[in-house]
């Protein structure tokens, strides 16, 4: 049985040939040990890049790992090469991309209705770009179709899986501001109807 | 012929609600219909005298706010004095407008995470065919072992084709306009030196591909725009003859040179 810390240089030179994202499965097989053990050695390795401060990071989408460059290393990146700058998803894409991924499975309907505003050009664009991806259908009258996010919407996005999306109360306390000032306004709520009848 | 131009000012008629509670700092629970319909509806105007055009669902919003605001005017008692137990008709609203709030936060918050993972680079699949063995040996294997790995080859070939399809090529820098505007003022300077008055666009021209060629001409032409440089071009298709505009080249470099 090898010792973790041969499997672990191991699993960084595959990482380094491999290029892309590598199945946790496939490495696994290769020392003939369990996939969860496979990540555990990944994840451990992720640790020492992201301690020891590298250029160099690995990054794990679902059970699958890679190396990707430091952030921070940007600037210099660009000056020695200028790579072709991504577009940027419009905001009405955001909008959509946002309400998918929160709430998938979700049907066209229940988007347009969150935006008060149709969005079949904007799914359409997001599915090409290969962001989401339909996920089968609804029971509901019509079965429409219902969409979910894709491997390639948490790599864009930096996120290891769907449980990593940050609550709302983490982006920022709104739901909390309104909630506790509601009941003060319920209390005045009779005074401000006799003012609209004036 | 008309130009349509599409302004992205809000993504819609909830968009454009918010805004407007934000803007007049009305609780999301406790809006005042009156004034708020009053001001969506004057925007609604405003588009339409701008000749924008306003899409249905705006209108239809429109509708349901005069709605709420009209049941807001019935009486909450009965004949008789009794207090009626109605649902606040904003309530609807209120719940829904809060639902795109939700939504909207979340995108600003992808937007963010999009920026950050611009700065970060991965690499697609590795052409590993140069590690792999000599497929000779695949000869001495039975049909199944051989159907196996044409399979194989075949998934490997669509997972180098999809990751060729998303990954960004990296390329060398090439001329920037602002270098070549420092060329262009340099032979201009050598020029009026020489006692030259005007160059024609061909001398301004480094190398004489198209993207070249581009990329002087644009120059040239932010340099009109900033009045350092004025061209003509007699005829069609004709010589174009560069020469000194209404500003001074040293002028403008001083005060770059000044702003920092």
């Amino acid at each position: 049985m090898a010792t973790n810390k041969v499997i672990k240089s191991a699993f960084e030179s595959m990482l380094f040939v491999w290029g892309d994202l590598l199945p946790a499965c496939d490495a696994a097989e290769v020392f003939g040990i369990s996939e969860k053990e496979a990540i555990d050695c990944f994840e451990e390795l992720a640790l020492e890049y992201k301690q020891e401060g590298r250029g160099l990071r690995i990054r794990r989408v679902g059970k699958s790992f890679q190396f990707i460059t430091l952030g921070d290393n940007e600037d210099f990146i660009r000056k020695l090469c200028t790579p072709v700058k991504v577009k940027k998803l419009s905001q009405a894409a955001l909008e959509v991309l946002a309400i998918i991924a929160y709430k998938q499975p979700v049907t066209k309907g229940e988007v347009d209705a969150i935006r008060g505003i149709k969005c079949d050009r904007v799914i359409e664009g997001l599915s090409k770009k290969g962001l989401i991806k339909e996920l089968g259908r609804s029971d509901a009258v019509g079965r429409p179709v219902l969409y979910g996010t894709t491997e390639e919407f948490l790599k864009g996005f930096g996120f290891s899986s769907l449980k990593e999306l940050p609550d709302i109360e983490n982006i920022e306390g709104l739901m909390g501001e309104d909630r506790e000032t509601l009941s003060e306004e319920e209390k005045s709520d009779d005074f401000r109807q006799i003012s609209i009848e004036i | 012929m008309s130009y349509k131009v599409r302004l992205a000012m809000f993504e819609g008629p909830f968009d454009l609600l918010v805004y407007l509670i934000e803007n007049l700092q009305m609780n999301i629970y406790d809006i005042q219909i009156s004034e708020i319909t009053g001001q969506y509806l004057e925007y609604i105007r405003n588009m339409q005298k701008h000749n924008i055009n306003v899409s249905t669902e705006f209108m239809v919003l429109a509708a349901e706010l005069i709605e709420i605001k009209s049941k807001m005017m019935l009486p909450k008692t009965t004949e008789e004095n009794e207090a009626l137990e109605l649902e606040d008709p904003r309530s609807q609203l209120a719940y829904r407008l809060m639902a795109y709030k939700e939504c909207k936060k979340r995108s600003e918050m992808l937007s963010i995470r999009q920026d950050i993972m611009a700065g970060i680079f991965e690499k697609p699949q590795e052409d590993i065919s140069v590690y792999l063995d000599n497929p000779d040996e695949y000869l001495s294997l039975g049909i199944e072992d051989f159907a196996r790995a044409f399979t194989a080859f075949l998934q490997r070939k669509q997972r180098l084709e999809e990751t060729r399809r998303h990954y960004s090529s990296i390329e060398r820098d090439k001329v920037t306009t602002e270098e070549r505007m420092n060329f262009i003022r340099g032979r201009f300077r050598k020029a009026f030196r020489g006692g030259m008055k005007e160059l024609n666009f061909n001398e301004l021209v480094a190398k004489k591909d198209r993207y070249d060629a581009a990329i002087s001409f644009v120059s040239v032409l932010q340099m009109m725009r900033e009045g350092y440089l004025d061209a003509n071009q007699q005829d069609t298709y004709g010589e174009i003859l560069v020469h000194k505009g209404i500003r001074d080249f040293e002028e403008g470099l001083e005060n770059i040179d000044g702003n920092k």
